[in-house]
Protein backbone atom coordinates (compact mmCIF):
# COMPACT_ATOMS: atom_id res chain seq x y z
CA UNK A 1 0.00 0.00 0.00
CA UNK A 2 1.03 2.89 -0.92
CA UNK A 3 2.37 5.78 1.53
CA UNK A 4 -0.18 9.06 1.86
CA UNK A 5 3.35 10.85 1.14
CA UNK A 6 3.41 8.79 -1.93
CA UNK A 7 -0.38 9.35 -2.97
CA UNK A 8 -0.01 13.26 -2.41
CA UNK A 9 2.92 12.91 -5.20
CA UNK A 10 1.22 10.30 -6.82
CA UNK A 11 -2.02 12.96 -7.52
CA UNK A 12 0.17 16.46 -7.78
CA UNK A 13 2.22 14.68 -10.93
CA UNK A 14 -1.22 13.43 -12.52
CA UNK A 15 -2.95 16.98 -11.97
CA UNK A 16 0.22 18.99 -13.21
CA UNK A 17 0.54 16.99 -16.10
CA UNK A 18 -3.27 16.94 -17.14
CA UNK A 19 -3.17 21.27 -15.88
CA UNK A 20 0.33 21.48 -18.64
CA UNK A 21 -1.73 19.32 -21.44
CA UNK A 22 -4.63 21.94 -21.10
CA UNK A 23 -2.54 24.81 -21.01
CA UNK A 24 0.48 23.08 -24.03
CA UNK A 25 -3.46 23.13 -26.23
CA UNK A 26 -4.67 26.77 -25.26
CA UNK A 27 -0.97 28.10 -25.76
CA UNK A 28 -0.72 25.92 -28.72
CA UNK A 29 -3.93 27.63 -30.23
CA UNK A 30 -3.00 30.72 -29.50
CA UNK A 31 0.97 30.48 -30.74
CA UNK A 32 -0.63 29.02 -33.74
CA UNK A 33 -2.81 31.89 -34.08
CA UNK A 34 0.55 34.12 -33.61
CA UNK A 35 2.53 32.86 -35.92
CA UNK A 36 1.79 30.08 -37.28
CA UNK A 37 3.15 26.04 -37.21
CA UNK A 38 6.49 27.90 -35.33
CA UNK A 39 3.76 29.41 -32.87
CA UNK A 40 2.50 26.26 -32.12
CA UNK A 41 5.62 24.21 -31.77
CA UNK A 42 7.07 27.25 -29.22
CA UNK A 43 4.15 26.61 -26.99
CA UNK A 44 4.29 22.59 -26.97
CA UNK A 45 7.97 23.09 -26.13
CA UNK A 46 7.26 26.00 -23.38
CA UNK A 47 4.75 23.62 -21.39
CA UNK A 48 6.97 20.35 -21.88
CA UNK A 49 9.61 22.39 -20.66
CA UNK A 50 8.20 23.38 -17.51
CA UNK A 51 6.52 20.08 -16.63
CA UNK A 52 9.60 17.99 -17.08
CA UNK A 53 11.33 20.73 -15.12
CA UNK A 54 8.47 21.33 -12.41
CA UNK A 55 8.27 17.18 -12.06
CA UNK A 56 11.51 16.51 -11.37
CA UNK A 57 11.19 18.15 -8.14
CA UNK A 58 8.66 16.54 -7.05
CA UNK A 59 9.97 13.14 -7.82
CA UNK A 60 13.53 13.68 -6.31
CA UNK A 61 11.54 14.59 -3.09
CA UNK A 62 9.25 11.26 -3.06
CA UNK A 63 12.39 9.08 -4.17
CA UNK A 64 14.93 11.12 -1.93
CA UNK A 65 12.54 10.62 1.00
CA UNK A 66 13.13 7.00 0.57
CA UNK A 67 16.96 7.39 1.46
CA UNK A 68 18.74 8.14 4.32
CA UNK A 69 18.09 11.96 5.49
CA UNK A 70 21.44 12.46 3.61
CA UNK A 71 20.88 11.10 0.93
CA UNK A 72 17.85 12.71 0.55
CA UNK A 73 19.43 16.24 0.65
CA UNK A 74 21.78 15.24 -1.84
CA UNK A 75 19.31 14.01 -4.39
CA UNK A 76 17.12 17.18 -3.96
CA UNK A 77 19.81 19.60 -4.39
CA UNK A 78 21.79 17.29 -6.70
CA UNK A 79 18.77 17.61 -9.04
CA UNK A 80 18.04 21.03 -8.17
CA UNK A 81 21.39 21.75 -9.93
CA UNK A 82 21.01 19.41 -12.34
CA UNK A 83 17.82 20.52 -13.78
CA UNK A 84 19.20 24.44 -13.52
CA UNK A 85 22.40 23.53 -15.68
CA UNK A 86 19.71 21.18 -17.87
CA UNK A 87 17.95 24.53 -17.95
CA UNK A 88 20.22 26.75 -18.91
CA UNK A 89 21.70 24.32 -21.80
CA UNK A 90 17.87 24.13 -23.01
CA UNK A 91 17.41 27.89 -23.17
CA UNK A 92 21.08 28.23 -25.18
CA UNK A 93 19.91 25.68 -27.68
CA UNK A 94 16.72 26.86 -28.00
CA UNK A 95 17.40 30.40 -28.09
CA UNK A 96 18.67 30.91 -31.72
CA UNK A 97 16.40 28.48 -33.05
CA UNK A 98 14.55 29.65 -36.24
CA UNK A 99 11.06 27.57 -35.54
CA UNK A 100 11.19 29.46 -31.66
CA UNK A 101 8.80 32.24 -31.09
CA UNK A 102 10.28 33.32 -28.07
CA UNK A 103 7.15 35.36 -26.48
CA UNK A 104 4.82 32.44 -26.89
CA UNK A 105 7.75 30.11 -25.42
CA UNK A 106 8.25 32.00 -22.50
CA UNK A 107 4.30 32.85 -22.19
CA UNK A 108 3.74 29.17 -22.20
CA UNK A 109 6.79 28.22 -19.42
CA UNK A 110 5.63 30.83 -16.84
CA UNK A 111 1.62 30.13 -17.41
CA UNK A 112 2.69 26.22 -17.24
CA UNK A 113 4.77 27.13 -13.98
CA UNK A 114 2.77 29.31 -11.89
CA UNK A 115 -0.62 26.83 -12.75
CA UNK A 116 1.33 23.71 -11.54
CA UNK A 117 2.84 25.88 -8.49
CA UNK A 118 -0.93 26.61 -7.68
CA UNK A 119 -2.44 23.25 -8.20
CA UNK A 120 1.03 21.85 -6.08
CA UNK A 121 -0.22 24.91 -3.29
CA UNK A 122 -3.83 23.17 -3.01
CA UNK A 123 -2.55 19.54 -3.08
CA UNK A 124 -0.36 20.44 -0.90
CA UNK A 125 -2.92 22.08 1.74
CA UNK A 126 -5.67 19.55 0.96
CA UNK A 127 -3.19 16.76 1.93
CA UNK A 128 -3.67 14.88 5.27
CA UNK A 129 -0.10 14.19 6.15
CA UNK A 130 0.54 11.58 9.03
CA UNK A 131 3.08 13.04 11.83
CA UNK A 132 4.11 9.64 12.70
CA UNK A 133 4.08 6.48 10.06
CA UNK A 134 4.63 3.21 11.10
CA UNK A 135 6.77 1.11 9.41
CA UNK B 1 43.71 60.11 -22.26
CA UNK B 2 39.72 60.63 -22.55
CA UNK B 3 39.10 61.03 -19.29
CA UNK B 4 35.24 60.34 -20.45
CA UNK B 5 35.50 56.63 -20.96
CA UNK B 6 38.13 55.33 -18.18
CA UNK B 7 37.45 51.49 -18.13
CA UNK B 8 35.31 49.99 -20.86
CA UNK B 9 33.38 46.92 -20.97
CA UNK B 10 31.97 44.50 -23.86
CA UNK B 11 29.63 42.10 -23.71
CA UNK B 12 25.56 41.58 -23.20
CA UNK B 13 24.13 43.20 -20.31
CA UNK B 14 21.82 40.16 -20.10
CA UNK B 15 24.21 38.05 -19.02
CA UNK B 16 24.15 39.30 -15.37
CA UNK B 17 20.38 38.93 -15.54
CA UNK B 18 20.59 35.42 -15.89
CA UNK B 19 23.11 35.73 -13.21
CA UNK B 20 20.83 37.35 -10.56
CA UNK B 21 18.10 34.84 -11.66
CA UNK B 22 20.17 32.37 -10.52
CA UNK B 23 22.09 33.56 -7.27
CA UNK B 24 18.55 34.63 -5.24
CA UNK B 25 16.58 31.20 -5.90
CA UNK B 26 20.06 29.71 -5.01
CA UNK B 27 19.68 31.81 -2.00
CA UNK B 28 16.67 31.35 -1.10
CA UNK B 29 16.60 27.14 -1.26
CA UNK B 30 19.70 27.17 0.44
CA UNK B 31 17.67 28.85 3.12
CA UNK B 32 14.32 26.71 3.05
CA UNK B 33 17.15 23.35 3.36
CA UNK B 34 19.43 24.83 5.48
CA UNK B 35 15.89 25.37 8.76
CA UNK B 36 14.83 22.18 7.18
CA UNK B 37 17.18 20.54 8.53
CA UNK B 38 17.47 22.39 11.63
CA UNK B 39 13.90 21.45 12.14
CA UNK B 40 14.53 17.91 11.80
CA UNK B 41 17.35 18.06 14.44
CA UNK B 42 14.95 19.63 16.47
CA UNK B 43 12.20 17.21 15.75
CA UNK B 44 13.67 13.96 14.00
CA UNK B 45 10.13 12.24 13.86
CA UNK B 46 8.80 15.17 12.06
CA UNK B 47 11.29 14.77 9.38
CA UNK B 48 8.77 13.22 6.35
CA UNK B 49 6.35 16.30 7.24
CA UNK B 50 9.36 18.37 6.70
CA UNK B 51 10.33 16.91 4.00
CA UNK B 52 7.17 17.55 2.09
CA UNK B 53 6.83 21.34 3.45
CA UNK B 54 10.35 21.86 1.92
CA UNK B 55 9.34 20.90 -1.29
CA UNK B 56 6.54 23.37 -1.49
CA UNK B 57 9.05 26.26 -0.33
CA UNK B 58 11.41 24.82 -2.68
CA UNK B 59 8.98 24.86 -5.42
CA UNK B 60 7.81 28.58 -4.91
CA UNK B 61 11.61 29.34 -4.73
CA UNK B 62 12.96 27.78 -8.07
CA UNK B 63 9.85 29.03 -10.03
CA UNK B 64 11.57 32.16 -10.11
CA UNK B 65 15.09 30.81 -11.47
CA UNK B 66 13.19 29.30 -14.58
CA UNK B 67 11.40 32.00 -14.64
CA UNK B 68 14.24 34.35 -14.61
CA UNK B 69 16.56 31.51 -16.63
CA UNK B 70 13.79 31.64 -19.89
CA UNK B 71 13.89 35.42 -20.10
CA UNK B 72 16.26 35.61 -22.98
CA UNK B 73 13.09 33.93 -24.87
CA UNK B 74 12.17 37.52 -24.86
CA UNK B 75 14.87 40.16 -23.90
CA UNK B 76 16.79 39.54 -26.96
Amino acid sequence: MSSPIEKLFATILKQGALLIALIAAAGGLIGYLVASTNGLVSALIGAAMAFVFVSMTALSVLFGGKLSLGGFFGVVLGGWIVKLLGFIALVATLRGADFIVGPVLFGSVVVSILGSLALDAVAFTKARIPTFEPK
Amino acid sequence: MDVNNIAELSGNIAVVGYGLAAIGPGIGVGLVVSKTIESIARQPELASKLQVTMWLGIAFTEALALIGLATPFIFV
